[in-house]
């Protein structure tokens, strides 16, 4: 396969005429030994000697778009809880055992899993399994520890998003693009929900989502293969299976057919704007066009967005555009943050144009080279750490259902031609597939940081949160 | 301290989970870390909470102390010019790091001018005497290339990762931005005008207020007690002499050193360095280096009242050690103990506890001629004084009482396996030995780092926080709405209140006077 890859790429940059300026560079193939245990656990390992240090990863497959309503916020508030103690490690300990060895460890949720990871030096393999397969399993779940976490995760809503700058654009931008789906609501979840939150639900919860059919292991360091799998088969085999459904079933979001726009007023200093297009799940065939194309649009001081709106024209701080590349569709964005005395209307403008371009005529070769040598430097930066490939590896096992695309995958990339990147931007990135949020400065006698700063905005209007 | 609101991490939602962490595909719309697991510090031994054995038996198994690592020698050259060379080869990734660092940053400002060294380091790759702004852009996107500048404390860096078959690409690049640069006038008129709005958004981010405000205290007098990203004043004045003669002064090849890390040989390095930068000029700028203090702050508490803020942020703290400091080792210790990077007590009594936030941690910050050490939390607002009191009682029990053997061998465990975990990246490597030639450290550093650790007793521990904790006159700055702990507030002595439309990190009292027409 690898060959293929090099070769496709030397093409390319023959294509271009540059291919005695510089030899195609060599991405190493990625060998991964796979096992499966009867309770349905699978185990992916990769090897890699050079420094003594070990990543181990759980991926569950369940984010907050397997929640049911009323019950928002549980995949978040349950990755709290899984550090608050089972049957045989007390509060607090799972992480001392990390600590202790020098380790580090921490979790996160997102729209479609739950991810817990822990970096150690090798010695602490055998370790780790067994604090990773108690826990999967023998988690001491309190009224006291339940409460607690509620409470903490009210604090990590407010530093997120109530407190913060913006904080609440993502969340509005998300529920007006999305009406049925239930990437409609992030994965921080509703406070009530979480707050009436009892410990029979979140032992429901775990029950169903917290078992070995569910999960995926991810080992990728220093360790020696045959007595890894000796003590996964020895830890996580005596597990019990899931028999629980697990809601796979999500409604399909509507085609839209009209641009949706809101308006916000909020304590920022700044204006700003962010336009969301609904597109593809990731690893679909028009995924990779539209990665491309956000490489193209926004990556590195001589594309167009930052050259047009932050360089040239000066209209904006800050602008980018990126896709939220998910397990179900979601949404291709682009965002900025204007200057003072420059309104949204004049970056969206701007934005409009760049993407009429991009539907309009092919990007041209040097262009695409550009972006495939970006998508290549991502590839090799995001392999440097033993967790950057066990993040890479359980993204291709649990969401895109096929390890082995760490090695293929490549070359979908490398693929991509001009002109599918325009019919990627003719399909998706449309004015009737938009949904736009305006945020402009709050005008009030509470904060006149904001208004002795701010050049005023072209409005005021009531805000629609 | 914190940089300005990163505004892309919230549109852009996709967070990832670590910085540099898997950079193709960055997964969560809401990356939900719990920061910093802590325990409590004094229960360690492998007691299970409950007496019910699971089916794995009662306990973890036991771990053999990690494999020494030992950080392979770097190359090291000094050309003729006196530029340092360094170079770690690691050939099992295509890509090549090249990183230069010059020995002065942001404490180089000269003391009107906070934000030189900053605006200095923004304006390197736009524009030099051979190339363009967009020249520049091109030339590094057509690489594959990742280009990041920036001052820090005592020193300002460029960095420029590669695909490793335009290495020369990046030795061109590089020599060309540090040796060069134009400063033209209109590439100066961009970046201050997005240098103003960035510090217009980062002046209604509590945390950005909070940590600036903190070091303008505890920095007090020091070439340290400014903000690295200039103050709105300052910034609006700056111009191209100010920027060229900061750079004349300290952007000289005895004052630099050049790091190449990755798939690259020694002999490759050394000579594309005799290339690209042999004929960079020793010449000496006349006259001794110019005093750098910023201006001395009279108080000790600050609270900046934003009345719309639902959380209060909290720092309290001492000035600290510089780096040569014999107590490093010691506070380092301490450090971790007390809100380090992963067990900490401020940790276990603010969060596990309580409940009464979602992050506490505390920083040593050591610097070539001054540091702090500082806590850091924030809560909801009607906790703030609670949350506050918890911090000052853990100092003062750190104080009074100092650290436990237990917590002592955990910290030295952690400092010493950690070692590993710090040298996977390129650019991670290539920052840690440079800080250490920056700081006249040995390069056998972190290979001597354990047996000092090891060495560490209760006692030393002990010795190093009382000299350098002070329990009754901490440095606090709170950041929040002050009507609704008015009262509690003035209980703690004399805190200057500071509007937050009127915080001026420049001026003495970190205060202007308010005027309602008052236009940045």
């Amino acid at each position: 396969m690898w060959p293929s890859v090099n070769f496709l790429l030397a093409l390319a940059l023959l294509a271009a005429g540059r291919a005695l300026l510089a030899a195609p560079v060599t991405l190493p193939s990625t060998a991964i030994r796979s096992l499966k245990l009867a309770n349905g656990l699978r185990a992916l390992m990769v090897e890699r000697h050079d420094i003594p240090v070990v990543s181990v990863e759980v991926w569950y497959h369940v984010g907050s778009k397997n929640e049911q309503p009323g019950k928002t916020g549980f995949a978040h508030l349950f990755e709290h809880l899984m550090f608050d103690g089972t049957r045989t490690v007390g509060a607090e300990q799972f992480s001392s055992y990390i600590v202790r060895a020098g380790g580090e460890d921490n979790a996160y949720t997102t729209e479609d899993m739950t991810v817990f990871w822990e970096t150690v030096p090798s010695t602490s393999l055998q370790q780790v399994l067994w604090l990773e397969a108690d826990r999967m399993r023998n988690l001491d779940i309190s009224k006291e520890t339940l409460e607690n976490e509620k409470k903490v995760v009210e604090e990590e809503r407010r530093m997120r998003f109530d407190n913060q700058p913006y904080g609440s654009v993502v969340e509005t931008l998300y529920h007006t693009a999305f009406t049925v789906h239930p990437y409609q609501r992030t994965a921080i979840g509703s406070m009530e929900d979480v707050e009436h939150a009892t410990v029979d639900d979140v032992r429901e919860f775990y029950d169903t989502h917290y078992v070995p059919n569910n999960a995926t292991l991810l080992v990728v360091g220093d360790f020696e293969a045959a007595q890894c799998e000796d003590w996964i088969r020895k830890y996580f085999g005596p597990l019990e299976r899931g028999t629980r459904p697990i809601n796979r079933e999500f409604p399909a979001e509507p085609r839209q057919t009209a641009e949706r726009m809101v308006k916000l007023n909020l304590d920022v200093a700044l204006p700003a704007f962010v336009e969301g297009f609904h597109m593809p799940a990731d690893g679909t065939p028009d995924a990779y066009p539209l990665r491309l194309a956000s490489k193209i649009l926004s990556e590195g001081e001589s594309s167009p967005i930052y050259r047009r709106l932050v360089y040239e024209k000066q209209i904006a701080l800050d602008a980018e555009s990126s896709g939220n590349f998910t397990e179900d569709p979601n949404l291709f964005f682009v965002f900025a943050v204007l200057n003072p005395g420059h309104s949204p209307a004049e970056g969206e403008g701007e934005v409009d144009s760049i993407l009429a371009e991009l539907r309009n005529k092919p990007v041209s070769e040097e262009e695409l080279d550009e972006a495939k040598n970006q998508i290549l430097r991502d590839y090799i930066q995001g392999r440097e750490t033993v967790r950057c490939r066990g993040e890479e590896l359980g993204y291709a096992a649990v969401i895109l259902k096929d390890p082995n695309l760490v090695n293929t995958e490549p070359q979908r990339f490398l693929d991509v031609t001009p002109e599918d990147i325009q019919r990627a931007a003719r399909k998706y990135l449309v004015p009737q597939n938009m949904t736009l949020i305006e945020v402009y400065p709050r005008i009030t006698g509470k904060s006149a940081a904001a208004q002795g700063r701010d050049a005023s905005p072209r409005t005021t209007r009531a805000g629609n949160e | 301290m914190d940089e300005p609101v990163k505004i892309r991490d919230l549109f852009a939602g996709r967070k990832q989970p670590a910085p540099g962490v898997f950079l193709l595909r960055v997964p969560a719309a809401l990356t939900v870390a719990i920061v910093f697991l802590a325990l409590s510090g004094t229960v360690l031994a492998q007691t299970p909470a409950g007496a019910i054995a699971s089916e794995l038996g009662q306990f973890p198994p036991l771990v053999p102390p990690p494999k020494a690592y030992v950080l392979p020698a770097p190359a090291v050259r000094t050309l003729a010019n006196g530029l340092k060379v360094v170079v770690i080869e690691r050939h099992d990734l295509p890509l090549v790091t090249l990183r230069m660092v010059v020995k002065a940053g942001a404490e180089a400002d000269p003391p009107d001018a906070p934000g030189t060294a900053q605006l200095v380091t923004a304006l390197l790759n736009q524009g030099t005497a051979h190339r363009s702004a967009e020249q520049i852009a091109k030339a590094i996107d057509r690489a594959g290339g990742d280009i990041d500048t920036g001052a820090d404390w005592d020193s300002s860096y460029a960095s420029l990762s590669v695909l490793s078959n335009h290495t020369a690409t990046a030795f061109d690049l590089l020599s060309d931005i540090m040796l060069h640069p134009s400063f033209a006038p209109a590439e100066i008129e961009r970046k201050r005008r997005q240098t103003l709005s960035a510090l217009e958004v980062a002046y209604q981010d509590p945390g950005y207020l909070a940590d600036t405000a903190f070091d303008d205290l505890a920095f007090s007098g020091t070439p340290y007690g400014h903000p690295q990203d200039g103050t709105m004043e300052s910034v609006r004045r700056l111009d191209s002499a100010d920027l060229k003669s900061f750079h004349s002064r300290y952007y000289r090849p005895g004052n630099s050193i050049l790091a190449a890390v990755g798939d690259i040989t020694p002999e490759e390095a050394f000579a594309l360095a005799e290339r690209f930068f042999g004929n960079w000029e020793p010449k000496n700028v006349g006259g001794a280096t110019p005093a750098t203090s910023s201006p001395a702050v009279a108080t000790r508490i600050v609270a900046i009242d934003k009345p719309d803020a639902v959380q209060t942020q909290i720092r309290v703290g001492d000035a600290g050690i510089p780096r040569a400091s014999g107590d490093y080792y010691a506070l380092t210790v301490a450090n971790q103990i007390l809100g380090g990077a992963a067990a900490n007590r401020l940790f276990s009594a603010l969060r596990t506890r309580r409940g009464l936030t979602y992050g506490a941690s505390s920083e040593l910050n050591c610097y070539q001629s001054a540091g702090s050490w500082e806590a850091k939390s924030f809560t909801r607002t009607p906790e703030t004084f609670k949350t506050l009191k918890v911090i000052l009682d853990q100092r003062r029990e750190l104080y009074d009482h100092s650290i436990t053997e237990n917590e002592l061998a955990t910290a030295q465990s952690y400092l010493i396996g950690h070692l590993a975990l710090e040298f996977e990246a390129s650019d991670s490597v290539a920052e840690q030995v440079l800080d250490l030639m920056v700081r006249g450290l040995p390069l056998d550093y972190w290979n001597t780092f354990p047996a000092k650790i090891r060495a560490l007793t209760v006692q030393d521990v002990q010795a190093a926080i009382r000299r350098h904790l002070d329990p009754e006159h901490p440095f606090i700055v709170l950041v929040g709405n002050i009507s609704e702990f008015k009262k509690d507030l003035k209980k703690l002595g004399a805190a200057r209140i500071i509007p937050i439309a009127s915080v001026d990190f420049g001026s003495a009292n970190l205060e202007r006077p308010l005027k309602p027409a008052d236009k940045p």
